[in-house]
């Protein structure tokens, strides 16, 4: 019989500036983690999913972020989802696993029985209730969520073997070469506290590699080339490698969408999968209309309470419209995320592209990219507070905030 | 004496090093740009400068109080709420430049980089008794400008012609004016060409003059330009035989080095080289017409020309670093790499060479 006292916390890995350059130019201003997908903040799609979980006691966001950037973001979600969230900062990069044991005592303070370990830029439909009751069945001291993906590109993430009754996890090899399973590791986890120990004996057994004044030199080789800094414990190559095979860890597929937020280009992909899980759990997200009071809608789309769309635009399908945009009569956007305060005049058209806050599309211009989240320039992206003038085309570029373009640009990136 | 630096907005040309530093505030010569002109002002007798600004970026103030203290000069910021143009601006600082006393003011353009002979300029405006005085410069592509037509004995100004396409004269604004308090009455607080609406009304009342900048004269607003302006710049030490230019069997041609910097063995400097505060030069280096900013370390054997390296960047062994190649603050170019052209914004490792120009983000 369960105990009612058996309470849950959720840690989300929400990482730093360092990572975000491959969030330029839309991470000059704000953290990655705070950037929209499908109209809310990128953290607040496992923040929300969380809230599921039955006993949840606690979310705590761990980063490198300074504090006032989520003070404010943090505060706001604890109010709206009536549960309490908590950022703490990291001094230093301690590896995916030494940041949950350096907060283990804020992790533990309420005594939960299991933790949740998920990473911000992962895009999922986040099966939390699902993995807790796996987790409870197995019995083991964790589980991952895995899934399935093509064999070409498996070795872009962690590869796993699984055994197809039991479920537990035979092995695990981070970003191999070779060919290993065409299961991947999803980066959402549940534990125990046993994990802890684990973690612990992870720092002992580094302690005593530093204790060992004599090696040859092959050795010493060996282990500068594979070990990172003392006090840095990896997740993937420190506790799932080695405890794999051991009946300690278990996995739960999900059949659901799952991706990667690495780039911009994919986050526009996130927003449509996002886009199209509440057209089917929480349809009165998306927007609708049909040209008479309200603009077309075409496919999944949503659209800010606060943002004036013209009844004769025609958005969709997958687009989000934040905060106060104002989009005119006559506009077509397709495939894109309009960011807070952009004004788009007549009859532009915007097509795979991300328009940053404040910035502003000229009558009949054009803001679009061919759409291929994985070339560079495959998705178009206007900084902060840039400007297009009437008319001028911006095909596959990346402008950079407060730029006004009054030529039309292909393929480049504008400083 | 008052003067007025028209600084403008985000200096996007600048970039990726105005990513890190308001423009004023990017060195150039191992000196933050504006201090150029605000010591060249100083050295005049002007009592306060005016900052023309059209956005106040964290930190720019302290900066400001730092000079203001060390040179005892007055700097205050007028910052225009939409974009004024290149006239606007001096009407909105207008209470600032006018105190009763009849004196002309500067008006100097933050991007440009000169000799400054701002005494020259202000007995050529004492002798013609004109309303405005303005510095032309000679320059090879007159097209390519905006061309200043005047009557060469007295300088007296006939008209301006922005980019002719046949020849009409060889001589541009160089962005650098003395202005009688009057002048000021014919701008309106709106946005406003002090080229196309300004200058032409005083022209055409035989009141505004030219003098021929003597000595050198660059736009620095960009890095291509910002290059050839050190080689000017570096020159005109040299004229003046400035104990400021280092010297040495490891020195070629003009070289500025920082007393706090360290250069090792074996390494060739110059020509046309600029070496900020607290940079390492390793041994077996060669520098040629670049900048090396505040805080870098070059490591042995590296070759640099023709590039910008940014503060607090390092630049591995044996790497090859040319051709317009501008690293923006805290750039790692690793061991052995070669870089031709790149601009590198803020805050990344170059792990991979880069053989054409292109940007990294």
């Amino acid at each position: 019989m369960e105990s009612l006292e058996e309470k849950v916390v959720a840690v989300i890995i929400v990482g730093g500036p360092a990572e975000g350059t491959r969030f330029r130019p839309l991470s000059f201003n704000t953290p990655k983690p705070l950037l929209p997908l499908a109209g809310r903040p990128m953290v607040h799609h496992p923040i929300s999913a969380c809230k599921k979980i039955p006993n949840l006691a606690q979310i705590f966001l761990i980063g490198f972020y300074e504090g006032k950037e989520f003070a404010l973001y943090v505060s706001s979600i604890s109010n709206e989802l009536q549960v309490p969230v908590r950022y703490l900062k990291e001094d230093k990069p301690h590896g995916s696993a030494g940041s949950l044991y350096y907060f283990q005592d804020q992790i533990m303070e309420d005594s939960p029985s299991h933790i949740f370990l998920l990473n911000c830029d992962v895009c999922c439909n986040f099966p939390l209730p699902n993995m807790l009751d796996a987790q409870k069945r197995y019995g083991g001291m964790g589980t991952l969520l895995v899934i399935k993906v093509s064999a070409e590109s498996a070795n872009q993430f962690g590869e796993l073997v699984a055994d197809p009754i039991t479920k537990e996890l035979l092995h695990y090899t981070e970003k191999p070469e070779t060919f290993v399973s065409d299961l991947i590791n999803c980066g959402v986890y549940i534990f125990t506290p046993k994990i802890f120990d684990a973690i612990e004996d992870v720092y002992m057994r580094q302690e005593d590699r530093a204790n060992v004044h004599h090696v040859t030199s092959f050795e010493a080789l060996q282990i500068t080339a594979r070990s990172p800094p003392t006090d840095f414990v990896r997740l993937d190559q420190d506790i799932l490698s080695p405890l794999a095979g051991k009946r300690q860890l278990y996995t739960y597929e999900t059949m659901d969408f799952w991706e990667q937020i690495k780039t911009p280009g994919i986050s526009i992909k996130c927003s449509a999968l996002y886009l199209a899980q509440f057209r089917i759990a929480s349809p009165d997200l998306l927007a609708k209309g049909d040209g008479t009071k309200n603009a077309t809608v075409v496919g999944d789309v949503c659209i800010h309470p606060s943002a004036k769309v013209h009844p004769t635009a025609k958005i969709g399908p997958n687009v989000s419209i934040s905060a106060n945009v104002r989009v005119s009569p006559g506009v077509r956007l397709i495939n894109c995320i309009i960011l807070d305060d952009v004004e788009i005049d007549e009859n532009a058209v915007v097509m795979h592209s991300i328009v940053g806050w404040k910035s502003s599309i000229g009558k009949w211009s054009r803001v679009q990219a061919d759409g291929d989240y994985n070339k560079k320039l495959g998705i178009t992206i206007l900084g902060e507070a840039v400007t297009v003038e009437d008319e001028v085309v911006v095909i596959n570029s990346i402008v950079l905030p407060n730029k006004s373009l009054n030529e039309s640009v292909q393929d480049e990136i504008i400083l | 004496m008052k003067a007025l630096i028209l600084v403008g907005g985000f200096g996007t040309r600048l970039r990726p090093l105005t990513l890190s530093y308001p423009k004023p505030l990017v060195d150039f010569a191992n000196k933050p740009m504006i201090l150029h002109q605000i010591e060249a002002l100083e050295a005049i007798g002007v009592t306060e400068v005016v900052l023309a600004i059209s956005y106040q970026p964290e930190g720019m103030l302290n900066f400001l109080k730092e000079f203001e203290k060390k040179l005892g000069i007055k700097i205050t910021c007028s910052q225009e709420t939409e974009p004024l143009g290149t006239a606007g601006p001096l009407a909105l600082a207008r209470d600032y430049l006018v105190d009763g006393s009849g004196e002309p003011f500067f008006v100097l353009n933050s991007d440009v980089i000169s000799e400054y002979p701002l005494k020259q300029m202000i007995e050529f405006h004492k002798s013609h008794g004109g309303e405005a005085s303005i510095m032309v410069t000679k320059v090879d592509e007159p097209s390519k400008y905006g061309v200043v037509v005047m009557e060469e004995s007295t300088g007296q100004v006939e008209r301006f012609v922005e980019k002719p396409k046949l020849f009409v004269g060889n001589k541009i604004n160089a962005g650098i004016y003395l202005l009688d308090p009057s002048a000021l009455d014919r701008i309106e607080l709106r946005p406003t060409s002090i080229e196309k609406e300004v200058f032409p009304k005083i022209a055409k009342e035989k009141k505004l003059y030219a003098m021929v900048l003597p000595g050198f004269w660059m736009d620095i607003g960009q890095p291509r330009d910002y290059i050839t302006g050190l080689r000017l710049y570096l020159d005109s030490l040299k004229k003046k035989s400035s104990p400021k230019l280092s010297f040495g069997p490891h020195i070629i041609g003009n070289v500025l080095v920082d007393e706090s910097a360290t250069i090792g063995e074996g390494c060739l400097i110059g020509p046309d080289v600029a070496i900020g505060p607290r940079c390492v030069v390793e041994s077996g280096v060669r520098l040629s017409r670049c900048t090396v900013m505040r805080g870098v370390r070059i490591k042995k054997h590296a070759c640099i020309s023709s590039s910008i390296i940014g503060w607090h960047s390092t630049v591995g062994q044996w790497a090859r670093v040319e051709n317009m190649t501008i690293l923006g603050e805290d750039v790692h170019v690793g061991d052995e790499i070669y870089t031709n052209g790149g601009v590198v914004l803020p805050h990344k490792e170059i792990k991979s060479s880069i053989l054409k120009p292109e940007i990294v983000m």
